[in-house]
């Protein structure tokens, strides 16, 4: 298990209070979330910064997040991507974090992420 | 007439016995000197003459000579006279009565005792009527002669035993024999062997009794070939009534013997194989209207067969049902009398079982070429089970007419070259074409390529393996609508079971196809936000739960916001998750606190988006949990404001939303900021990408919502 204390996660989800949850749950895997970002241009935004991984919301209100995602492969930061249904978008190799999620997933999937 | 001197010559006897001897004789006589002086004429000469004695004994008898005759007479009598010899004379004298007669002379010179000429003496005779007969006859033989080398007919005389004795040249033609060799044989030595029989009877009869006949036979042509010949025989007699001959005259009938044998052969081996074929035949002759009927005819009809095997047209006519019968007998007689060949069917009764069946006929007249009586022939044969299997046919044709136009699936029927044959209504109401407009036209043309493809590989499997396919094929319609079809289909074969074409059956699942796409949308839509709605379940779980609250406040915490999420969802679900009424969600979420008696709420009827009104209700529900545990609402005289208006500056139009609250407690600011402040602050205000204040003032905490005016709130 990889020690993710002080890793810097952008959260991409624009469900409040899934967003607020995901938060905590990082905040309790000692990670500091980044956003979190409830629309695609914040997002993009955000994805710019410095950055250990992320996790993106599939769907954002009727846009879908896979601009960001190619931001992220571009600049190298791992990300995985979380819905409520379906499959990820193909062509990242992304891992998918299916809702609701628990903390657990969550963590497993940043050690993925990471390469442990 | 020569005349000789009298009393120069010694008669035979005494000159009175001569005179009376002369004048009793029927010809006229007389005598002459040498001077030609005529010394005596009998009564006969002078009657002829028609003058006295004396004047008969000196007239010129040279006047009494026909015109046509006197330079010939004069001649033979001057050249007759000087020969000194007996000579004759024939020519024609005008009698007393002015007419023409015949007379033929004899003058022989008359010498004396001492041998010297003294004259002549003449006798003529009038030969009138011999000559008259003798020139008709000539006549006759003249046109008789004509009548024998005419080339139609062939005269043949034969004798008593058959030996020809004349022959024309035309016979010899048609007997194949030159004159010669034929006048040194007999008839019966041509004749055919198998004619002899019937031949020699009625030459004998006639030749016996005088009989004359007709009869046709053959004769053997000397290269060996065979004539048929009509011979008329008559016997010719002599005038005294003895047969001396036979007269035949010829005609050749090969020709129409050979047609009448070819016709008759073809006649025999039309009714043999029109009997082999069930087909029974009837002859009738025209004259007597009876005639042979075969032996199937009496079995078709149901009747006993004759013994003669013949049969009358009524007996033909009495076995068809009365509402037939006069049609047939009208065609039967149009036939018999106009010649007009027919074809009817009609029904009869069988005389035997009285079953009805159903009979075609066909009938035509044979005319001969040279007007002989001509002939009916006709052939008839059972059609009941055609018929049948023709009705049975057309009921089960209409059958599938009518399911075929009327059937809402598309039928259609296409060649091996997968052109279209046919199609019905459906088909072309479908494609929006005409029916002439895809009849013909290869399918390829009603798809795209990547589609025939597919419907040419279903064909391959058929083609190879047998048995119907079924496929999903997107077709395109004449606007270039791209339908979905269901086909399902298979090869039409011959008798022998190779394949003559391909006949489909094919349902539109156009909408179906769309039905199904929205559906699987919708359960993939359903399915994204109840794990959306878990997650935030769980999210509000989570801060409900968390900290070091008791366990019941934690409950009723978790409770609150779920009723709070439940009662904005109810009202998704009623909006179908479409946009919902701003007032209504607000109010919908203060009613559990209070409702009106505790809220006021003021603001136009805007519309905003599903995902927006759980964030506000749930933010909503926060506000008021908190206003009744800490703020205004715990006390009973507190009260609520929430005002909201749209707002149009120089950008975009903005929302503008307050919460405010009045009469309670006074205010302390929290020591450390909840979930709900959260939710509040960060949620509603990242959902309305505006900015959200809670303004703890002592009078009464006061919210400030500012944000774009949520899209669709227009």
């Amino acid at each position: 298990m990889t020690v993710l204390t002080g890793l810097r996660v952008l959260v991409v989800e624009d469900e409040p209070v899934v967003a607020m949850y995901l938060e905590d749950i990082l905040d309790e895997l000692g990670c500091i979330t980044i956003g979190p970002a409830n629309r695609l241009s914040e997002g993009l935004a955000l994805a710019e910064g410095p950055l250990d991984a992320a996790i993106l919301d599939i769907n954002l209100a009727g846009e879908r997040s896979n601009a960001i995602a190619e931001l992220l492969r571009a600049r190298g930061v791992p990300f995985a991507f979380a819905s409520g249904y379906g499959n990820a978008p193909e062509g990242f190799g992304a891992p998918m974090i299916e809702k609701p999620y628990r903390t657990a997933d969550i963590g497993r999937a940043l050690n993925t992420l990471l390469g442990e | 007439m020569t005349e000789q001197e009298a009393g120069h010559a010694p008669l035979p006897v005494g000159e009175d016995e001569f005179r009376l001897i002369a004048d009793s004789a029927p010809v006229a006589v007389w005598v002459t000197r040498l001077d030609r002086q005529r010394s005596f004429v009998n009564r006969a000469y002078v009657e002829f003459f028609g003058g006295s004695y004396e004047d008969a004994l000196t007239f010129d008898w040279r006047a009494i000579i026909h015109p046509d005759d006197i330079a010939r007479l004069l001649q033979a009598s001057v050249d007759g006279e000087a020969s000194l010899k007996t000579f004759s004379l024939e020519g024609r004298f005008r009698r007393a009565d002015g007419a023409w007669r015949w007379l033929q002379s004899t003058s022989q010179p008359r010498w004396n005792a001492a041998g010297e000429h003294i004259g002549f003496i003449g006798v003529a005779h009038d030969v009138t009527e011999a000559k008259e007969a003798e020139l008709a006859l000539r006549e006759r033989e003249a046109q008789l002669s004509a009548f024998i080398s005419q080339t139609t007919a062939g005269f043949a005389q034969v004798d008593l035993d058959g030996t020809f004795t004349l022959v024309n040249d035309r016979f010899c033609e048609i007997a194949g024999w030159s004159r010669e060799q034929l006048l040194r044989r007999t008839m019966q030595s041509i004749t055919h062997p198998d004619d002899l029989g019937r031949n020699v009877p009625m030459f004998e009869r006639a030749v016996r009794e005088g009989v004359p006949y007709t009869h046709e036979k053959r004769y053997i042509r000397e290269d060996g070939g065979i004539v048929w010949v009509n011979n008329s025989v008559a016997v010719i007699r002599r005038p005294e009534g003895k047969p001396f001959g036979v007269l035949a005259v010829t005609l050749d009938v090969t020709q129409r013997r050979e047609s009448e044998n070819a016709l008759r052969r073809s006649e025999e081996s039309l009714r043999l194989a029109t009997e082999s074929a069930g087909m029974a035949s009837w002859e009738l002759d025209l004259e007597t209207m009876e005639g042979k009927w075969s032996a199937n005819r009496f079995d078709l009809l149901g009747l006993v067969r004759r013994d003669d095997l013949r049969g009358t047209v009524e007996d033909w006519l009495d076995r068809i049902v009365v509402e037939d019968r006069e049609m047939a007998r009208e065609a039967a007689y149009r036939c018999f009398e106009q010649g007009e060949p027919y074809t009817i069917e009609y029904r009869i009764r069988r005389a035997d079982t009285g079953e009805e069946r159903a009979l075609q006929s066909h009938g035509s007249r044979i005319d001969y070429d040279d007007g002989r009586p001509s002939r009916f022939v006709g052939v008839s044969f059972d059609i009941t089970e055609r018929q049948r299997a023709e009705e049975e046919l057309r009921d089960s044709e209409a059958r599938f007419r009518t399911i075929f136009e009327q059937a809402n699936d598309y039928l259609i029927t296409l060649t091996l070259d997968q052109r279209i044959a046919s199609v019905n209504p459906a088909v072309v109401s479908a494609l929006g074409y005409t029916e002439a407009e895809v009849l013909g036209r290869p399918v390829s043309d009603f798809m795209d390529p990547d589609q025939f493809a597919i419907s040419l590989g279903a064909l391959q499997q058929k083609l190879i393996r047998g048995g119907s396919t079924r496929l999903t094929i997107k077709v395109r319609a004449k606007d270039r609508r791209e339908l979905v079809w269901e086909i399902n289909s298979r090869l039409t074969t011959d008798a022998e079971g190779n394949p003559t074409g391909i006949h489909a059956i094919a349902r539109d699942m156009t909408e179906a196809k769309r039905a199904e796409t929205h559906l699987r949308l919708l359960i993939d839509e359903l399915n994204h936000r109840v794990k959306n709605t878990l997650a935030i379940v769980q999210g509000i779980a989570q801060q409900s739960l968390k900290g070091d609250r008791d366990a019941a406040t934690s409950r009723r915490a978790f409770e609150g916001r779920l009723a709070a999420l439940s009662e904005a969802h109810n009202l998704l679900t009623r909006e179908h998750w479409g946009l919902v009424s701003m007032t209504q969600i607000i109010s919908d979420a203060v009613r559990p606190h209070g409702g009106s008696a505790r809220f006021t709420l003021d603001g136009p009827d805007l519309v905003i988006m599903p995902k927006t009104a759980i964030s506000l209700a749930l933010a909503i529900h926060e506000l008021a949990t908190n206003a009744v545990k800490h703020g205004a609402l715990s006390e009973p005289q507190g009260k609520v404001t929430i005002r909201w208006a749209r707002m149009r500056g120089e950008g975009a139009p903005r929302l503008s939303l307050v919460w405010e609250e009045s009469g309670g407690p006074a205010v302390q600011p929290p020591e450390r900021r909840g979930f709900g402040t959260r939710m509040i602050e960060r949620g509603l205000a990242a959902e309305l990408a505006g900015s959200v204040t809670i303004d703890f003032r002592p009078q009464g905490v006061v919210c400030t919502v500012d944000a774009p005016l949520p899209e669709g709130a227009e």
